[in-house]
């Protein structure tokens, strides 16, 4: 069983991966006089694949790079160094406004905002228009409204009429996260990047949001890189999981064998941590004490080391590479080298 | 768990606002016992941190307890006067408020707020007092050199423990804890709440634990309250709620968050969205989003928790839901891409 309701791989081998990143480096300078010559480590040797047709979860706890991992795929922000390869073709500076209007309809970013993403002042009709109408996609004002009513109805938003002539405070945070995620499939893109697209969602809305991404999915044929800090959840979307810590990918592979048998004692810190009422309801105490570091002053060598209950003099020493287990699992950690 | 510690009885509260009464805690009543950690799980804006303040009897200006009793220990907290709370507020009950890692004020010490909670209620010495406030940290794993720390030196998770110490203090018998670790990150919080259980252990205190994120208080309650929109409509030991949910809010909201570990299956959550409790919709509140709702069940007063045995108590009149009618809901779609 593959995990994730998504096969891992339901794409054609030769199709080039939908997205790679080397080794990508980004670090945010800071900008006061105190701090001068420090920046935040946001991003440091992350690669990462996101196979074509695929979906890889990104997970990872409160500031550890997941948004900025995003935000420098949807070349919001340049990556400091490293390379940004999509569809097979590497990432090089946009030649003019034509150039980085295509990336961005290919490359759609949802936030994890419903509340702060929908312009107020906006009707829903205005807001899911202006895609369109900047990226040319409609054949005249029938088309217009054809796709506008299918874009809504793609999300379980009907009938069409009835949300159109709506302002954003008009519709509940679940129907929000809706409209947002029609505007981002509206444009037809081929890679979607979803910033814990449910976190600020009622408990019992969440999975109906989850399950129309899953669908859309499957008729679209997209794309997904899926960021949360629920484990269980990147299990339910996703075939595959990147898990970051402290800005560097500390293991990835196939969901399932990730959290069933996690090499890297973050992943099992962060597995063990995780609410899981079906395991029974006696569980073994936690042996990480301590948070997340100083992005700023990262600690030398393993940046959970300070933290590891088996840690060894060479892991303050030198940072761990990515070692290849096979069958997609890598690991950063000197246990996995054993 | 013997002797009762706090019970509520048809406890009703709510808010005057300039479109009506919001009766956001209805008719609501539970008890629980000495030790005994309850777990009270509902969406946002279902009633949960108005139950609580209305049991500290904290309730904001505009709100007020309409009806109903909160016994604490055998006394109505609810008839009390304002003087009679103060004398078991902090002292014997304590709280610990949502989003309560940024009340800490930012210009005194940790420290000296530890201590001043102290001199506020007990005539000690100052040294007793810092003595007191040492031990608490330490308690919530916290080095007593953080004395002297201001909460912006400290993260979110050392925060929240320090709130923690705070409540505990003065050692009360009864704690509530509303949504304490929803901002945090689930090692964080998984770590407080394993302080929490072992200080129950250790000290013999009551809390009433109070969050939207059920699968995290199935493992660690005795029992569980579940709220929608002002009203307890299902009550009973966490493990078998959890496992035979009786209530259709309680079944969808089990339906709401994936398994770590077990099978992947297709899960639903709940279509459609809560009440405006201005204007509740009649009958069974949970009706318009209830897969199986029938007429009558739009109908009248809510219907109230009934015993169902076995500590079980359960607001829908169809305990065993679809299956007293012989008929059992649509099954769920079969997920997409066979990859199960
Ligand atoms: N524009 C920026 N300028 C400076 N620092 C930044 C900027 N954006 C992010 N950072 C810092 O980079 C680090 C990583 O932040 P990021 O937002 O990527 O984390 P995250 O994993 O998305 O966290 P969360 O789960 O809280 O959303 C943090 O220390 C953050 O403070
Ligand atoms: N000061 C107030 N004036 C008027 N109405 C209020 C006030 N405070 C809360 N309410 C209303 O009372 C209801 C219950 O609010 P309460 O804060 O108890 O919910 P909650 O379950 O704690 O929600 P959350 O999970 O978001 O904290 C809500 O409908 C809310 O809008
Ligand atoms: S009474 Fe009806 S609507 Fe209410 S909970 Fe029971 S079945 Fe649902
Ligand atoms: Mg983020
Ligand atoms: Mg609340």
């Amino acid at each position: 069983m593959s995990a994730g309701l998504i096969p891992a791989t339901n794409a054609a081998p030769e199709r080039a991966p939908a997205l790679e990143l080397r080794s990508v480096v980004k670090h945010f300078p800071l900008r006061s006089l105190a701090a001068y010559g420090k920046a935040v480590h946001a991003m440091d040797d992350v690669s990462l694949t996101l196979e074509a047709g695929g979906s890889l979860a990104l997970v990872g706890e409160s500031g550890s790079g997941k948004t900025t991992t995003a935000s420098v795929i949807a070349r919001l922000y340049e990556r400091d160094s490293g390379e940004l390869i999509v569809a097979g073709l590497p990432a090089r500076p946009f030649r003019g406004r034509a150039e980085s209007l295509a990336y961005k309809k290919r490359v759609q970013l949802i936030f994890q905002d419903p509340f702060g993403s929908l312009n107020p002042t906006h009707t829903i009709r205005s807001i899911l228009e202006r895609p369109f109408l900047i990226h040319g996609l409609a054949d005249g004002k029938a088309d217009l409204e054809a796709r506008l009513s299918d874009a809504l109805e793609q999300v379980g938003l009907s009938p069409a009429s009835e949300y159109l002539r709506r302002f954003p405070h008009e519709l509940s945070g679940g129907q929000r996260q809706r409209v947002n995620i029609a505007r981002t499939f509206a444009v037809e893109p081929s890679i979607v990047l979803a910033d814990e697209p449910t976190s600020m969602l009622d408990v019992s809305i969440r999975m109906g949001v989850m399950n129309m991404m899953l669908d859309l999915k499957e008729r679209k044929g997209v794309s997904y890189l899926y960021i949360t800090h629920d484990l269980a959840g990147a299990r339910y979307m996703c075939g595959s999981i990147a898990v970051m810590y402290a800005g560097m990918i500390m293991e990835m592979g196939p969901t399932d064998e990730v959290i069933r048998d996690a090499v890297h004692p973050y992943v099992r810190l962060l597995k063990s941590a995780s609410p899981s009422p079906e395991a029974g309801l006696v569980r073994t105490p936690l042996d990480a004490g301590g948070e997340i570091p100083s992005l700023i002053d990262p600690p030398p060598g393993c940046r959970f080391h300070p933290r590891c209950p088996y840690a060894e003099p060479r892991c303050r020493e030198s940072v761990p590479g990515l070692a290849d287990l096979g069958g997609g699992r890598r690991v950063r950690c000197v246990l996995a080298l054993r | 768990m013997g002797d009762t510690m706090l019970e509520i009885r048809n406890l009703s509260a709510g808010y005057a606002t300039a479109k009506g009464f919001v009766r956001a805690v209805d008719d609501v009543s539970f008890s629980l016992g000495r030790g005994e950690f309850l777990g009270v799980a509902g969406e946002s804006g279902c009633g949960k941190s108005t139950l609580a303040y209305a049991i500290m009897r904290l309730l904001r200006d505009n709100a007020r307890i309409e009806s109903g009793s909160a016994l604490f220990k055998g006394r109505d907290l609810a008839a009390m006067t304002a003087a009679e709370v103060n004398a078991h507020r902090w002292t014997d009950m304590a709280m610990v408020f949502q989003s309560a890692m940024n009340a800490l004020n930012p210009v005194l010490s940790v420290g000296e707020q530890l201590t001043d909670a102290v001199h506020a209620h007990r005539s000690v010495s100052r040294a007793e007092a810092e003595a007191l406030a040492a031990e608490m940290l330490a308690l919530v794993d916290i080095h007593a050199d953080r004395l002297k720390s201001y909460p912006h030196q400290l993260s979110g998770g050392m925060r929240q423990r320090v709130m923690i110490a705070m409540a505990l203090i003065l050692k009360p018998e009864l704690l509530i804890m509303d949504e304490p670790t929803t901002a945090l990150d689930v090692v964080v919080q998984r770590s407080i709440i394993e302080k929490i259980e072992e200080l129950r252990r250790r000290l013999g205190f009551s809390v009433i634990f109070i969050t939207h994120d059920l699968s995290l208080l199935v493992e660690i309650s005795d029992s569980l309250g579940i709220m929608y929109a002002g009203r307890m409509v299902e009550y009973g030991p966490a493990a078998e709620l959890f496992n035979d949910p009786r209530h259709p809010y309680t079944e969808g909201l089990m339906n709401s968050f994936p398994s770590l570990t077990g099978p992947l299956r297709r899960m639903d959550g709940i279509e459609g969205r809560t009440p405006d409790l201005l204007s509740p919709p009649p009958g069974c509140r949970f009706a318009p989003r209830c897969r199986y709702a029938r007429p009558t069940c739009s109908a009248g007063d809510p219907p109230r928790l009934e015993p169902l045995g076995g500590g079980r108590l359960s607001a829908c009149p169809y305990p065993r839901r679809g299956e007293a009618y012989g008929c059992a809901p649509a099954a769920p779609a079969a997920p997409e891409g066979g990859s199960l």
